[in-house]
């Protein structure tokens, strides 16, 4: 452990990641308690400059944009991160369950995964949000199955390989059950790739929900979320620039920190992350 | 080769049958019918009772699902995915020229991002490990972590709003030829581009990584063969023939960018017509465009499965 962590300050890139991912949390986390103002209230005149009192100005309809802004991630990070543990957890199990089992149950899974993949993620979504409706429980469970598919074809990969294993063959011999075998056996040898996968698919969860929030089928206003307040900035993007430029840089900057982290830490646990095989 | 080729041409219509079936259940069979999800609960209740069972009638709703479910199926063979709800548009008339300028961005796309995409990938292979490949591999997570409409946003400050050389939004209209279009979007075709870059850049240094790490590139440079030749002539082939699936799937990821793309400068295309879908519960369009796009990436992989077969003798056994 002591080795993984000097590896890990040889990184500089890796390690920029993880403070970023780090502060970003933080902030989400304490927010509600330094938020200066009531991100929900009216306070002033809509669209005033940076002053004292607001320190990024106020937004299009006069509420204080730097409490906003602190809380502007909250949501879409619990959603990614909810859709990321969904997927990491069903697909890590399916993957394996698919790999142990082999027949008519890999082949049912396998073509629900090449099927998945054909739809961009964004008319799935669409899809669902048009059949029931829109909100942030049907947005996760959608996600969490999107992304699912991936995790589902990594740890089959995996699982195949450690099916070949000595100690999953004695388990079999002591006469142990397929699903004994699946949660004791294997699953605890595939818990480094199903962390990675979890990190890889919430920062792409992330991109999904601002992307989805920016087209107006995300997060619902007036919550505050940064996708949505890029939206809205865009109608005075030539006046009050900064309304789209700091929601424009917390997404980036979360999203950038995650992918750093994950595919450094992902090098040093000698898994092969340069898949970025996650799409948007 | 023969029946290897039949294989994939059935497993291609297989999977086009499914994801109707699932574009179908997925929108209209869970909580009530295609009425309820079009019409808010209180315009419901507005509308008599004999009324909305004549509507019903009219839009074959009161039929049960499975038959429905075989006209739909019925219809999208004939290229026929119904009319909206509301105003009774044929969905095809809807969504004919927006297809066509959806196509068209993801075109010129992709005859960017290739070249330019096997340019930097190969140079990263080549020089791995070095300032160039460093750049670029970083570079792509960059790339990748922004999501488009951050980069389309930012260009149009910076190329739009701070240096006006170019329009922020496009004002070609619907059905203009397809140069006038191109040429008024020129950062939408940007935007799109540099994620993509980063996504097939990346993907191709992988291929070529490993393929110069393998043994017959060795003994060819044993027997004192030009490295350019080596690279170009024997890796290249190598490394493209494993990255053409999870090209062709990158497809799906290039639609979902385009849509994003689409509303931030306003361009006319499918992506325009799916929000005003989605937030009018049109539930017809919603289908045909996600049948659309699906049909679009099926074709593809498959197209990617056909040249691999023909690229690679050792897949044909199977």
């Amino acid at each position: 452990m002591t080795l993984f962590f000097r590896r890990l300050v040889r990184r500089p890139l890796t390690l920029f990641g993880l403070v970023l991912v780090g502060l970003h949390l933080l902030v989400a986390l304490v927010a509600p308690w330094i938020t200066p103002y009531d991100p929900l209230k009216l306070l002033d005149a809509p669209l005033e400059p940076p002053t004292e009192a607001y320190w990024l100005g106020t937004d299009e309809l006069g509420r204080d944009f730097f409490s906003r802004l602190l809380l502007g991630g909250q949501i879409s990070i619990i959603a990614a991160a909810c859709a990321g543990l969904i997927a990491a957890i069903g697909g890590g199990l399916l993957g394996l369950a698919s790999a142990y089992h082999r027949g008519l149950f890999d082949d049912v899974v396998s073509r629900l995964v090449e099927m998945k993949l054909s739809i961009p993620s964004i008319l799935l979504v669409s899809l669902f949000v048009t059949g029931f409706g829109q909100s942030l429980a049907v947005l996760v469970l959608t996600m969490g199955l999107i992304y699912m598919m991936g995790v589902i074809r990594t740890s089959r990969a995996m699982g195949l390989v450690i099916l070949e294993q000595g100690y999953v063959k004695a388990a079999q011999l002591r006469g142990e059950s397929s699903f004994a075998i699946i949660l004791r056996e294997m699953l605890p040898n595939i818990l480094d790739l199903l962390t990675v996968e979890f990190a890889l698919r919430t920062s792409s969860a992330l991109l999904l929900v601002s992307a989805l929030s920016f087209l107006g089928l995300g997060v619902s206003p007036p919550t505050p979320d940064w996708g949505l307040m890029i939206q809205s900035g865009l109608q005075s993007i030539r006046s009050e620039p900064w309304l789209v430029l700091a929601p424009s840089l917390c997404i980036s900057s979360l999203v950038i920190g995650i992918n750093f982290a994950t595919e450094g830490v992902a090098g040093l646990l000698g898994l092969e992350a340069a898949r970025g095989a996650t799409g948007k | 080769m023969l029946i290897a080729a039949l294989r994939r041409v059935l497993l291609s219509c297989i999977t086009l049958v499914m994801l109707t079936v699932f574009i179908f259940i997925a929108t209209e069979i869970m909580p009530g019918d295609a009425l309820d999800v079009s019409l808010s609960a209180d315009e419901i209740a507005m509308i008599p009772p004999e009324r909305l069972a004549k509507m019903k009638q009219d839009l074959g709703l009161d039929r049960p699902a499975p038959e429905r479910l075989l006209s739909f199926l019925g219809g999208v063979l004939t290229l026929d995915f119904g009319k909206t709800l509301i105003s009774k548009t044929p969905v095809t008339a809807i969504i004919g020229y927006p297809l066509r300028n959806s196509l068209i961005l993801a075109g010129a796309v992709l005859l960017l991002a290739i070249p330019l995409a096997l340019t930097i990938g190969i140079a990263a292979a080549v020089w791995q490990g070095r300032a160039i490949d460093n750049i670029a591999s970083t570079g792509a997570i960059i790339g990748y972590s922004i999501p488009e409409f951050v980069i389309g946003t930012v260009l149009v400050m910076i190329f739009a709003v701070a240096w006006p050389v170019f329009p922020a939004t496009i004002t070609a209209s619907t059905n203009d030829a397809a140069l006038t279009l191109l040429a008024a979007s020129p950062l939408a075709v940007v935007t799109v581009l540099i994620g993509s870059i980063a996504y097939l850049a990346r993907l191709l240094r992988t291929g070529m990584v490993d393929a110069l790490a393998k043994d017959f590139v060795e003994r060819l440079r044993l027997t004192g063969i030009p490295e350019w030749r080596i690279v170009f002539l024997h890796a290249l082939p190598a490394a493209i023939v494993p990255s053409l699936t999870a090209m062709a799937l990158y497809a799906a990821a290039l639609v979902s960018g385009i849509v994003v793309v689409e509303l931030v400068f306003a361009y006319p295309g499918l992506g325009q017509e799916l929000v005003r879908g989605v937030t009018r519960r049109e539930v017809h369009v919603v289908q045909a465009i996600a049948l659309c796009s699906a049909a679009l990436v099926v074709a593809l992989n498959f197209l990617a499965d056909m040249a691999i077969l023909a690229l690679d003798p050792r897949t044909r056994r199977a």
